[in-house]
């Protein structure tokens, strides 16, 4: 089941002058912390709208505000082929994944077959193999298969991660069997009764899996620099774009700082749509069978 | 209806004519063969004049076309990668501090062979700069340009503080500075931990990056060097707050730097109101200087390696570096070939300034030691003589 | 409407013959072979087989067209471990483990405590506690490196003129306070949910008792998170373990600069890979940084025992 936060209980008014002061302390110290952990994004925000010249004096506010930078990042910079890259990557690794997670998921919790136990310890073996040692062999597979440096490097080896087939499968075996076994009265075949009944049933999973699978694939930074990092920027990502275009126009804060809020702005405004489904997804993700 | 007829057939006639000439047309054009061809650029500017370069190339050779990549960052990366792939660019810019490790991983194409099926004159190069593309007698590569390192003040600041000429001698450096901080500069030197520009110091003091790493010369070469930057007397550009000397010196944050060719356009485009002059490399005992070469060298992978070898012998031949050199950004490698006016600090160098990197396999791995030792020295958690101990080891490929 | 156990147990309602029943057995089996092979193959064939392919890589000279040679042996191995650049690397990521996993672990657990409160605004508080966590290590890098410059906005406002990213000695402090603050929202959230599985009638019999809140907080609920404890420290432990992104925006590149500070194991192995050129060296490097891993994972499992978040 989805871990949910439980709602706040209704707000019980202070009932001694002592209890206020410490109230308002209380909330003056949230304040505080929430003020510190916005400022580096405010200040962001505020440099992306100085000039370059301007952009010395980190303390105050743009004088004059100018859009500028803005101009220089979206029409002179490889920034929107970046974020086409992105976005389209970001597309073909959630949908492949919210798929092949699901039928995995699926058949691991309710389908019988031999050996399904051994082979889920071999899905669990996958978190062992962490990303240093598939570094090289990564890189010399793809160097060798022709594919270095394309897109498909980077579906393949994101088509389905363990922890995304974990995550449905804890779903899945939380919703009850009479759906299926209606569905198995009715005659209908196991694929539609993944396609029809369970898949609809696990909605709110499947929510939490684009959200977090969507903010991972645009965050990432080390495989589009190993897979992608040959010097001509078409088919960068916005993280390894950012990166590399800092390397370079290091001296342009304006611009370097646009280019930083592009590379969250998406998963941001994901964010405030969708907190809940994040809070949950982290949670049931560190849920582990 | 004769008539009629007749134009209809002598309109047929004149079309299938026009067809067949335009068919025989396009038989009768040569093929044209496309050729990549890579390096880095440092902005706008270096940017423009490269693609002119290859504009003009395009124009005057109709048989090989020639396509530009710049690629900025993570060179080493981005090339190594592509020549893994086997598909690398056609003819691509090469340091000379590389040139050994790539040529000994097999990636490089030799260039004797075309030299002398074409009889290509390569005595114009100057015999030191195409010595650091060597490998014995085989010719990897043709040096496309170099610099050195020559004395950048600002004038506006030297001249607040009573100096009126550049520092010309080590004694000179100290007191000047000294000078510069008594009239309100927190650190009037900016020097970069880095042995690209300290290793000019060591020759200045009768030392080697190549022989004899560990004598007292070099010791007391690089004790001078970390000694102005822990006086304060010099900082480096991150204390400045800044990306590097030539920032420092347009913005006004040091008096003195010392940085190669490269510094002109900048200042010229990022800080074109700073007065500055440029001077010789101050000296020491003995003049010093370091030389930085890049090639443009072939690959061996490459699909179309003689129309490669039109436009790399092209681009270094003086009619193409002619035209490189035309926005001083750096020297000519060639003896037919004049550096635009104002250059006369940097070629009385010629004479004194030593390859950087060359021909040794090993120099880009210790390059990061060196890099990491000196900022070691600097912070005080190493001793000069462990760190050219250090730097020994790793040019030797220990 | 059968309320049964398990499937298999059920007697379909056709008239039963074992051959429908063994028949459905065997559709169902394939099914879910059929389900589970494209996740399967996926896995086999870009986590397992790169497992093994590192290893066989690691056994030979491998440069950038690929195998030099026939020569196999464990020179590599040899060279990696006699490194002191490798041994830089792994003090620098034990340091680095060591200093990050217990701030990250109690700045969010702080964070928790707060928003567990019976306060407004208790959705605002928590997305702008947590917002920092959701925000790309290389925005985040970026922006911190020109409020973190010598003459940024931190200096400004705290009167110094450290730069505190491009200083030896105060780089692995900044990273360490970098990712503290980016993953306090993540350690956060997981805390939360512990807190809220802590039945209330625990902090009625403190209230009863009159215990100050300092003392309920250590002597009860502390203890009793003790499964999230475990959870976070072998989660984010291994997370710290796996640090790059930062080192590398931080250098610049995979050089280690200043004085090898941001050398860590991952820099090591792309250093060793792309600037070296020595794919041979580079893939022992990652196996053995991966037994290391591997073994320190199984102590904590072991010694920690097999706790888990409820």
């Amino acid at each position: 089941m989805l871990q949910t936060v439980a709602a706040a209980e209704p707000y019980v008014p202070p009932k001694s002058r002592k209890d206020a002061v410490r109230k308002a302390m209380f909330y003056a110290l949230m304040l505080l912390v929430a003020l510190i952990f916005f400022t580096p994004f405010i200040w962001t925000f505020i440099t992306a709208f100085k000039t370059l010249p301007d952009s010395v004096n980190v303390t105050s506010l743009p004088h004059p505000w100018t859009t500028s930078a803005w101009h220089r990042v979206w029409a002179d910079s490889d920034f929107p082929t970046y974020i086409k890259n992105s976005l389209f990557l970001a597309a073909v690794i959630v949908v492949c994944n919210i798929f092949l997670a699901g039928l995995g998921g699926y058949a691991f919790a309710r389908l019988r077959f031999p050996g399904r136990n051994l082979l889920f310890v071999l899905v669990l073996g996958t978190l062992m193999v962490p990303e240093q040692l598939r570094l090289i062999p990564i890189f010399v597979m793809m160097v060798n298969w022709g594919l270095y440096g394309h897109f498909e490097s980077y579906i393949l080896i994101n088509l389905v991660t363990a922890t995304n087939l974990f995550f449905m499968r804890q779903y899945f075996l939380t919703i009850p069997k009479d759906f299926e076994e209606a569905a198995k009265l009715d005659g209908a075949s196991h694929f539609k009764i993944f396609w029809r009944v369970m898949l609809p049933l696990a909605l709110p999973a499947m929510s939490a899996l684009v959200i977090l699978q969507f903010q991972g694939t645009w965050n990432d930074f080390f495989w589009p620099l190993i897979l992608f990092g040959q010097g001509v920027s078409s088919h960068y990502t916005i993280q390894l774009g950012l990166q590399q275009f800092y390397g370079q126009y290091q001296s342009d804060v304006p611009a370097v700082m646009v280019g930083s809020i592009l590379a969250i702005l998406p998963v941001l405004v994901i964010f405030l749509a969708f907190q809940r489904y994040f809070v949950s997804g982290v949670v049931s993700s560190g849920v582990k069978g | 209806m004769t008539k009629r007829l007749a134009m209809v057939l002598g309109l047929i006639v004149l079309v299938g004519a026009l067809v067949a000439a335009s068919a025989q047309a396009g038989h009768k054009t040569h093929k044209v063969t496309n050729v990549v061809v890579a390096g880095w650029s440092s902005g706008g500017d270096e940017d423009n004049l490269l693609q002119q370069v290859i504009n003009v190339f395009n124009q005057t050779h109709s048989s090989v076309h020639a396509t530009l990549q710049i690629i900025n960052t993570n060179y080493s990366q981005a090339m190594t990668a592509r020549f893994a792939a086997h598909n690398p660019p056609d003819v691509f810019y090469v340091d000379s501090s590389v040139i050994g490790q790539w040529q000994k991983q097999g990636v490089i194409q030799s260039l004797n062979g075309f030299i002398n099926k074409s009889h290509y004159n390569t005595k114009k190069f100057y015999p030191k700069l195409l010595g650091a593309f060597k490998h014995g007698k085989t010719v990897y590569g043709f040096p496309k340009d170099w610099s050195p390192l020559a004395t950048e003040v600002n004038n506006s600041m030297f001249a607040k503080a009573g100096l009126h000429a550049a520092p010309k001698t080590w004694a000179q450096l100290k007191s000047d500075a000294k000078a510069l901080q008594q009239h309100g500069v927190a650190h009037p030197i900016c020097l970069s931990a880095d042995w690209a520009r300290m290793g000019a110091f060591l020759y200045q003091n009768r030392g080697s990056l190549t022989k004899h790493l560990t004598s007292q010369a070099n010791v007391r070469a690089v004790n001078f060097y970390v000694g102005l930057l822990k006086s304060g007397l010099a900082a480096q550009p991150s204390t400045l707050g800044v990306g590097w000397c030539g920032e420092a010196l347009g913005k006004a944050k040091s008096a003195i730097i010392f940085e190669g060719n490269w510094v002109l356009p900048y200042m010229k485009s990022t800080f074109p109101n700073v007065h500055y002059g440029v001077t010789p490399m101050v000296k020491g005992k003995a003049q010093g200087n370091l030389a930085f070469t890049v090639s443009y060298s072939m690959a061996k992978d490459s699909q179309n390696k003689q129309a490669a070898w039109t436009l790399l012998s092209w681009l270094t031949s003086k009619k193409g570096q002619t035209i490189w050199m035309s926005k001083g950004l750096s020297l000519p490698s060639r003896s037919d070939v004049k550096a635009i006016g104002g250059r006369a600090p940097f070629l009385k160098a010629a004479p004194f300034a030593r390859g950087w990197g060359f021909g040794n396999p090993n120099f880009n791995n210790a390059y990061t030691v060196m890099g990491n030792d000196l900022t070691a020295v600097i912070s005080g958690s190493k001793t000069t003589q462990q760190m050219l101990s250090d730097v020994a080891k790793a040019l030797k490929g220990q | 409407m059968m309320a049964s156990t398990s499937a298999t147990e059920a007697v379909p309602s056709r008239p039963g013959f074992r051959s429908t029943m063994l028949g459905a057995r065997l559709r169902e089996a394939g099914w879910g072979y059929g389900f589970v092979l494209a996740p399967i193959g996926v896995f086999g064939l870009f986590f397992i087989y790169p497992f093994i392919y590192a290893i066989y890589i690691s056994f030979y000279h491998w440069g950038i067209l690929g195998k030099q040679g026939s020569a196999h042996g464990t020179f590599n191995y040899s060279n990696v471990l006699h490194d002191p650049i490798f041994h830089t690397a792994l003090r620098n990521i034990a340091e680095y483990t060591f200093a990050v996993v217990p701030l990250e672990l109690a700045l969010g657990l702080s964070l928790a405590l707060l928003i567990n409160q019976k306060i407004r605004g208790r959705n605002f508080f928590r997305s702008s506690f947590y917002f920092p966590s959701i925000a790309s290590s290389v925005a985040i890098t970026t922006i911190a490196l020109y409020i973190f410059n010598a003459q940024g906005l931190f200096n400004q406002i705290i009167g110094s003129n450290r730069a505190w990213f491009a200083d030896a000695s105060t780089v692995g402090w900044s990273i360490v306070g970098l990712n503290t603050w980016t993953t306090s929202g993540t350690v956060m959230i997981f805390y939360l949910a512990a807190l809220q599985s802590i039945p209330d009638d625990v902090y009625e019999a403190a209230a009863v008792d009159a215990t100050s809140a300092w003392r309920t907080f250590w002597r009860i609920t502390f203890p009793l998170l003790k499964p999230a404890h475990f959870f976070c420290i072998v989660v984010f432990g291994i997370g710290a373990l796996k640090l790059f992104d930062q080192a590398f925006i931080v250098a610049n590149g995979a050089s280690g600069a200043p004085n090898y500070a941001t050398m860590v194991p991952i820099i090591y192995i792309y250093n060793e890979a792309f600037g070296n050129s020595d794919f041979g060296v580079a893939a022992a490097a990652g196996v053995i940084y991966f037994v290391i891993i591997f073994a320190l994972t199984i102590v904590m499992r072991l010694t920690v025992g097999r706790q888990e978040p409820a």
